[in-house]
């Protein structure tokens, strides 16, 4: 009873601050702080894959960038379009891709795997950059028009309006966070993890790995496509290097190791440590890139199990519970 | 009746017959007893009828229907059971989410993205009961990685015998742990193979004379012969190829 209390007063407790945060932190912080659940969610979809199913995906990006592509290309090229069917088409796109895809996919594991993806990811890269008619090339596609979101009963909220723009992106994002965490609660969560653990086994249990793999590509692929969907409607801006390069896969990878590979939660913290390291330090250079991957060396040197890690090795001496992960 | 027949099994290695036409009959509801020397093909036996190697040529039966080429999973539906010679389990979850993982197979909950499987009470309730029967109960809350190498035999012909199969395959159930122990495991595995087909490999030969109602003796790939035990203790050529050195 006292944990359901505890948790009620927690989720109350994180509630209030999130609508608070913008009048409380002003428009600059709230938008890094937009750009920061962008990334979380990003971050959280390829954790189901790279922490949950054991799989290491170097084109995540792909998935991000067609929802990004999706929803900037509908909301360019329809008129009157709801913001929400945008976002939906965003998401739509990632998940047709993930089905195209995940046939060749699937039936691999490790290097493999994540070489087909590194091509896979590349592959959308290059047809996005080299698309120009439809994409508009490196110099990306953007004033395409932000509309309002549309309430029945009330009238429209303006969602070029930084503040509104805050609730509906963390409102989306928070709730596909959620998504995700009941998915991994599910009977297929329990798979996916005892993949990781020992396909061979699962198969021996008369369980199908490769539509297992499957679905949770897709579902993966889903929200990345919405993380990007937010993203293209944030920035109201989409290029192939912002959404679709190398870097756009390995930034997650990255937040995933630093926070946890083995923990829901550790990708949240990843990302959110990232952001402020990033935004602590554009004060005195740009590079950031070279002290995120100090960052990472030295977690794999010293903390291979992330943050979460360290909680847990510290969780375990306080309270002495017997886990191995 | 047979429930699984295997007729001029034939196995080859990149030029190695690992079997060479095994011909083997196993009685519906039997205890049989697979031995033989090291290299002389059990596992691969075993591997080639479990779908995880394709057999070179010969056919296998399970239940009169041709089962050769068959993945695991799908024999695993059909009914058929294996555990491992190296432990196979999930190190990193408890008992518990082991065990648990055979009873949604069995119950057919193997693709559901919707339900909280905590909730499942069926699931749970059953896992439970499963655990009690594998005298596994007491650790059900500890990562199967932390078990002591008996127990951790005991969870491996746990999760062999999760998802109910009709035949249930052991490959070498009481390797490598102590008397004692064997004794216990011997027990759980006569207990819970009860009303099942059973073949087991064994090197110890007191498990086998006391489990088995028949012995299949594998020499060089090759049924070298197949009979009561009683029968198989005293046959010359087994004793010169295999039992001699224990004189039993």
């Amino acid at each position: 009873m006292t944990k359901i209390w505890i948790k009620t007063l927690a989720a109350i407790i994180l509630i209030g601050l999130l609508i608070a945060f913008p009048k409380v932190m002003g428009v600059l912080n709230t938008n890094i702080f937009i750009g920061f659940a962008i990334m979380a969610l990003f971050a959280v979809s390829l954790n189901l894959m790279l922490g949950y199913t054991g799989l290491l995906s170097f084109g995540h990006a792909m998935f991000f960038g067609l929802g990004a592509y999706t929803t900037a290309l509908s909301l360019k090229h329809i008129d009157n379009l709801p913001i929400s069917m945008a976002l939906l088409l965003g998401v739509l796109g990632a998940v047709v891709c993930a089905v195209i895809v995940s046939p060749l996919l699937v039936r691999l594991s490790g290097t493999a795997f994540s070489m087909l993806t590194l091509a896979f990811g590349q592959l959308m890269y290059i047809v996005c950059l080299k698309f120009r008619e439809v994409t508009g090339g490196a110099d990306g596609l953007g004033g395409f028009p932000v509309p309002d979101l549309k309430i029945p009963f009330t009238g429209g909220i303006d969602m070029t309006d930084p503040v509104n723009f805050y609730y509906f992106a963390i409102t989306v994002l928070g709730g596909c966070i959620l998504l995700i965490w009941r998915f991994t609660k599910t009977p297929i969560g329990s798979v996916m993890i005892s993949i990781r653990d020992n396909d061979n086994r699962v198969d021996y249990l008369g369980f199908h790995v490769p539509s297992v793999k499957s679905l949770v590509f897709i579902v993966s692929g889903g929200f990345a496509g919405a993380a990007g969907a937010i993203y293209a409607l944030f920035q109201n801006m989409v290029s192939t290097d912002g959404v679709l390069g190398l870097f756009t896969s390995f930034n997650p990878i990255i937040m995933t190791i630093i926070g946890g590979v083995s923990s829901f939660t550790g990708p949240i913290i990843g990302a959110g440590l990232l952001t402020i390291l990033e935004e602590f330090l554009l004060r005195y250079t740009d590079r950031i890139a070279l002290f995120n991957g100090l960052v990472l060396i030295l977690m794999i040197k010293f903390a291979p199990g992330g943050i979460m890690g360290i909680w847990d090795g510290v969780y375990r001496k306080w309270f002495k519970r017997r886990t191995l992960s | 009746m047979n429930i699984l027949e295997t007729k001029d099994l034939l196995f080859d290695y990149s030029g190695h017959k690992v079997l060479n036409g095994v011909n083997l009959e196993i009685r519906e509801g039997e205890r049989h007893a697979v031995i033989g020397p090291n290299g002389a093909g059990k596992t691969t036996l075993f591997n080639v009828i479990t779908g995880s190697y394709k057999p070179s040529s010969g056919s296998i039966k399970f239940q009169g229907r041709e089962i050769s080429g068959m993945k695991p999973y799908q024999l695993n539906r059909m009914g058929v059971g294996r555990s491992f010679q190296i432990t196979s389990t999930f190190a990193k979850q408890t008992v518990f989410q082991n065990a648990r993982m055979g009873i949604l197979s069995k119950q057919k909950v193997r693709f559901n993205p919707f339900s909280k499987v905590d909730k499942m009470h069926k699931i749970t309730n059953e896992t439970n009961l499963l655990l009690e029967q594998s005298n596994l109960a007491e650790s059900a809350d500890m990562p199967a990685g932390l078990l002591s190498y008996g127990k951790n035999r005991a969870l491996e012909i746990c999760l062999a015998l999760s998802t109910d199969p009709q035949l249930v395959m052991l490959d070498e159930p009481t390797a490598g742990i102590s008397k004692d122990e064997t004794k216990t495991l011997v027990e759980l595995i006569r207990k819970l193979t009860e009303n099942k087909t059973m073949v087991i490999i064994e090197h110890d030969m007191d498990v086998v004379f006391s489990l088995a109602d028949r012995i299949t003796v594998l020499h060089h790939g090759e049924v070298l012969a197949c009979d009561a035990p009683e029968v198989i203790k005293n046959d010359p050529f087994v004793k010169q190829a295999y039992l001699g050195t224990l004189e039993v």
